[in-house]
This record gives C-alpha cells, sequence and structure tokens, in this order.
C-alpha cells in the first residue's frame, strides 16, 4: 500500500506559480527525501498534504485513502517552523499535541527524554533557544510513536551535534520500519539518510525515485591526446560500445557509459591498435553537488 | 465537542492574561452598575421631583432593563478576550499546529465559536445576579406584579454581546493580527455609530437602525430619562419593532458564521 500518493498537484499564488503538476508515490517503509532548493516549493507541497494550503489542483491521498483529519492524527509532522502557545511550558505544549492526536499523556516522558528536553519541560517555551524549540517539535511528532512522519527541514537551527542526533534518530525511524517524508534543501542530508528521493526545482518535479538510481555516482574517463590527435580521438571514442556521451573539452575528452562503463586499460588498448596514443588517461566520479547542481540549475 | 473543548481548555487554563480579562468582564459587569447606583442614590442632593424623573431604574421591573443597558456598554472587555485567544493562534501558527496534528478546519472553527457563545453566557448570568441583587435591595415589588416582567432584556442583552462578540471574532480571522484587529473593531463602532447618527437625525434615513451593531442596540432602550423624553407612542413603536430587530441580529449572525466558515474551510492558513 502506498502511504502517499500525490497526483498532479498545482499550486498559484496569484500569477506566481508554486507548484506545476507533481505527482509522486511515497512507499512504505521509505525515507523519502523531497530535495530542492530554497522556494522550491517543498513546503508548501507539505502544507498541501496536511491541509494547511490548499491546492489549485491536483489530489492527493493518504493511506490510499480521501485525505482526513483522522489519518493527520496518525502522522507525526513538524512543518516549517515549531508552532507552540509561547506561554506554556513545553510539557503542557506536548499536553494539547497529545489531546487533539487522541493519544494519552503516558508517552510524553518518553518523547521529552528522546529529545533531551526533561530537565526543561516546565520552562516555557518562549524560554526556549531554536535548537530546542525544533527539538520540542521533533518530540510532538514522535508522541504516540506513528507509523508515518512528515519533517520539513528538520535539522533547521540544530548545532552539529543536534543535526546528527536528528540524523541518527531518522535513521532509527527508519530501522523500525516507519515510513519518513522529508523535506531539504541539503543534498548531503537527503544522500546520508534517505532511501527514495524527489527532486523539486521552482516547483517542478525533475526526477524521482530510488536514491541510488537518482543520485548515483557517475564515472566517467578522461582521456588526452596531443593537440593534432584530439579529433580523431573523439571519432574513434565515439566507436566504442556502450558510449553514452563524448564531450570535447579544451585538452581532453570526457566519456561517459551506459551500464558499469569500461576498463581504463582495454580504452588505452583500442586507441594505440588505432594509431592514437594517449597522454592521459583517468578515471573520474562526478560528485553528486555537481549532479544536484546539474539536475537544478 | 467535549473532547475539543477539552483542548481549549488546556490552552486557556495557563494563560494569564485571559484570566485576568475574564475578571475584569465579570467584575465590570455589577461594578459599572454600582456605580451608576451610587451615583444616582448618594451624589444629588435627595429631592422629591427627582423620583418622577428618573423613576427607579434600580428597583423591579426597570432594572432588567438598566442592569442590561449598563452591561451592553461593556463590550469591549469580552471583545479583546475573544481578538486575543483568536489572533494568538495566527501569531503562534498554532491554528496550522491544529490542523496537521489531526483538527479538521471546521472543528477549529466550531470550538471558537462554541467558547465564544460560552463567554456570553457567563456574562448573561452575571448580568442576571447583578439585576437579582439590585432589584432585590432596591425597594419592594408593587403588588401583583412579578419581578420577572422585562426580564427578556437579559435575552436582549445576550443576542447584543453575542453580535459584538461576533464582529470582534470576525476581525480577529480576517485580521489575524491582535492590535490591528482591536483597532479595526473600535473604528467600526465608532464609525456606525456616526453615520447612525448623520443618517438618522440630518437624513432622516431609518434604514440605518438596521447597521449590524445599531439593530442590536435598539434592542435595549437607554433606561434613565425615558420617562421625560419617551412617548407612550415610541413605546408603542419600539415594542413592534423588537420582533424585526431579533430576526435582523439573526440574519447577521448567520451572515457572519457563513463568511468565517469559509474564510477557514477555503483558503490557506
Amino acid at each position: 500500500m502506498t502511504i502517499l500518493s500525490i497526483r498532479s498537484i498545482s499550486k498559484f499564488y496569484g500569477r506566481i506559480r508554486a507548484l506545476h503538476e507533481v505527482s509522486f508515490d511515497v512507499p512504505p517503509a521509505s525515507v523519502f527525501g523531497v530535495l530542492g532548493p530554497n522556494g522550491s516549493g517543498k513546503t508548501t507541497l507539505l502544507g498541501i498534504v496536511m491541509d494547511v494550503l490548499k491546492a489549485s489542483g491536483g489530489s492527493y491521498s493518504w493511506f490510499g485513502e480521501a485525505p482526513s483529519e483522522k489519518q493527520r492524527q496518525q502522522i507525526g509532522t513538524l512543518l516549517e517552523t515549531p508552532n507552540f502557545y509561547h506561554y506554556l511550558s513545553g510539557e503542557q505544549n506536548l499536553r494539547i499535541t497529545a489531546a487533539i492526536k487522541g493519544k494519552g499523556e503516558a508517552d510524553i516522558p518518553r518523547v521529552l527524554e528522546m529529545v533531551k528536553l526533561t530537565e526543561r519541560k516546565h520552562s516555557k517555551f518562549s524560554t526556549y533557544s531554536l535548537g530546542m524549540k525544533q527539538r520540542l517539535a521533533l518530540a510532538a511528532c514522535l508522541l504516540g510513536d506513528p507509523q508515518v512522519l512528515v519533517f520539513d527541514e528538520p535539522t533547521n537551527g540544530l548545532d552539529p551535534v543536534g543535526i546528527a542526533e536528528t540524523r541518527e534518530l531518522i535513521k532509527e525511524l527508519s530501522g523500525a520500519g516507519k515510513t519518513v517524508l522529508l523535506a531539504s534543501h541539503l543534498l548531503d542530508e537527503v544522500e546520508k539518510v534517505c532511501t527514495h528521493v524527489a527532486i523539486l526545482q521552482r516547483g517542478v518535479l525533475l526526477t524521482a525515485g530510488p536514491v541510488n538510481e537518482v543520485l548515483r555516482d557517475e564515472e566517467f574517463i578522461e582521456v588526452g591526446a596531443g593537440p593534432s590527435e584530439l579529433v580523431a580521438l573523439q571519432v574513434l571514442l565515439k566507436g566504442l560500445t556502450d558510449v553514452k556521451q563524448v564531450q570535447v573539452k579544451e585538452d581532453h575528452v570526457q566519456l561517459y557509459f551506459h551500464g558499469v562503463g569500461m576498463d581504463p586499460a582495454a580504452i588505452n588498448r583500442f586507441c594505440f591498435e588505432n594509431g592514437v596514443v594517449l597522454t592521459h588517461l583517468q578515471l573520474r566520479k562526478k560528485s553528486l553537488e555537481t549532479k544536484f547542481m546539474e539536475l537544478t540549475k | 465537542m467535549l473532547h475539543l473543548l477539552r483542548v481549549e481548555w488546556l490552552k486557556i487554563k495557563n494563560y494569564r492574561t485571559f484570566w485576568i480579562l475574564l475578571a475584569m468582564t465579570i467584575l465590570s459587569i455589577p461594578g459599572l452598575s454600582y456605580l451608576i447606583y451610587d451615583l444616582m442614590n448618594n451624589s444629588f442632593p435627595k429631592q422629591k421631583g427627582v423620583q418622577n424623573v428618573v423613576g427607579s431604574p434600580f428597583a423591579f421591573p426597570d432594572v432588567w432593563q438598566t442592569v442590561s443597558w449598563n452591561s451592553s456598554m461593556l463590550f469591549i472587555t469580552p471583545a479583546i478576550l475573544i481578538i486575543t485567544l483568536t489572533t494568538n493562534e495566527f501569531t503562534f501558527k498554532t491554528h496550522r499546529q491544529n490542523i496537521i496534528d489531526g483538527w479538521s478546519r471546521r472543528q477549529f472553527l466550531s470550538v471558537k465559536l462554541v467558547e465564544l457563545v460560552m463567554l456570553a453566557v457567563v456574562c448573561t448570568i452575571v448580568v442576571f445576579v447583578t439585576v437579582l441583587v439590585f432589584g432585590c435591595i432596591g425597594n419592594k415589588v408593587a403588588p401583583g406584579q412579578s419581578i420577572w416582567q422585562d426580564s427578556r432584556f437579559i435575552f436582549f442583552y445576550f443576542v447584543q454581546l453575542l453580535s459584538y462578540s461576533t464582529i470582534a471574532f470576525l476581525m480577529a480571522l480576517l485580521i489575524r493580527r491582535s492590535g490591528l484587529a482591536i483597532g479595526a473593531f473600535l473604528i467600526y463602532m465608532l464609525a456606525e455609530n456616526i453615520i447612525v447618527g448623520i443618517g438618522r437625525h440630518r437624513f432622516k434615513l431609518d434604514g440605518v437602525d438596521y447597521l449590524p451593531e445599531e439593530v442590536t442596540d435598539r434592542l435595549i432602550p437607554q433606561p434613565y430619562l425615558h420617562r421625560i423624553f419617551e412617548s407612550s407612542a415610541d413605546q408603542l413603536r419600539w415594542e413592534q419593532h423588537v420582533p424585526v430587530y431579533l430576526a435582523v441580529a439573526l440574519v447577521y449572525l448567520v451572515v457572519y458564521y457563513l463568511v468565517t466558515d469559509r474564510r477557514i474551510t477555503k483558503s490557506d492558513l
């Protein structure tokens, strides 16, 4: 059963198009990253599936059913910023969350302990630091041990230790078979914790699928020859089997392959046998950053 | 609904501003009437003619109208209370969080409206008790007269407060900032009074009687000196118009409800 199914969702703010016909499915027990630069529509999309924003078009379903408030009670959600009553303590705020979700208050000490806020549970929310507010929001998500969690930029405002702990927590949740929907502009975060990813750019879905397919490290081979032989080299290399793309740079050629690629030694031999002496041969990896920049360019 | 109210109770239980405003609302009702009572009884030289001019506004049956009218001038503290509780949700973005956590948009709206009605009921009960206290210390009821005569003013007070409170709620919902919403509410009060004043006296327009606040104001006529300024024809005209005022007030309440419902259920939060 698909946890969340999004079908052609569009959203306009006046003439500004925030989302354009975005569709994807979140499979069960996945950590699904929604990746995109700031302003790409991630929060808008999550706002729509949590019913705080109204889509201009399209539809979505949770657990294969039409959306309802009952479903949201079964989902732990942290959207954008931690939203709590400033004049109440952390614990009092969690009582409200528990009451709305229809969960008992017995779980409150456990979640406070999980985010290390037990000592400050009686302090007013307004006295919390940014990191503590974020951790209280995480605690509210974890109340009642929901099977599905939605996190929008969960490491915002956290210090490096907090960031590491949050990522560890997401991995633990995933390990326990829970589904996590995670919006982030940090490629590194998505790469480290997600099993699936959807990449958004200016409201358009660029690609979606398992992380190891979408964000796979791409290998290529850099080949160089004397300036007079560069053109001949390019023609020659195009004749190789499995070649996807040949890019000519200033003083070398970049070779991209379909599938697993080719052994550098075989390329060297092939060129030499065809009368081109290589001056440079190197197996290289395109970094994920470069890939992401290319995808969202 | 009880479940929703329990959540609201958790929100206000430890909110000091709420309790201060509620105390001010409740205490000001007998307080203002006592002030006027004291002024009338102890600050003017007691002469025999006074009784004939002002009557006995704090004795049965006039006390129903007097205390209701006095209290109706105190609409501002309940309005501030409602605006504060509503705009808090927008300031803290907890209106979104309540929905995210598992309330429907309509549940969020309905519990706020129930709170508003509950506040109006509490104020009405306080007015009722105040009437009984003043009425009982005021003077003896004439033989053959019931103390309940004219008790309908209590109901008119309830309708009026409900109407003012709903306008305040509407302002809070549309403007979302407490200071601005309170300002807009007060400006609207003032503006309507000016429009009514000019419309009625300069242009002789009867239609101004049916503006949102004026129509409920007219349910409780000014109780002092009415013996000298009001003819029995005026009295009869008012008596005939009461059902119309009530009906128009009800129509306004329905319109306010439809606007708030549309605002909450159809738009981005």
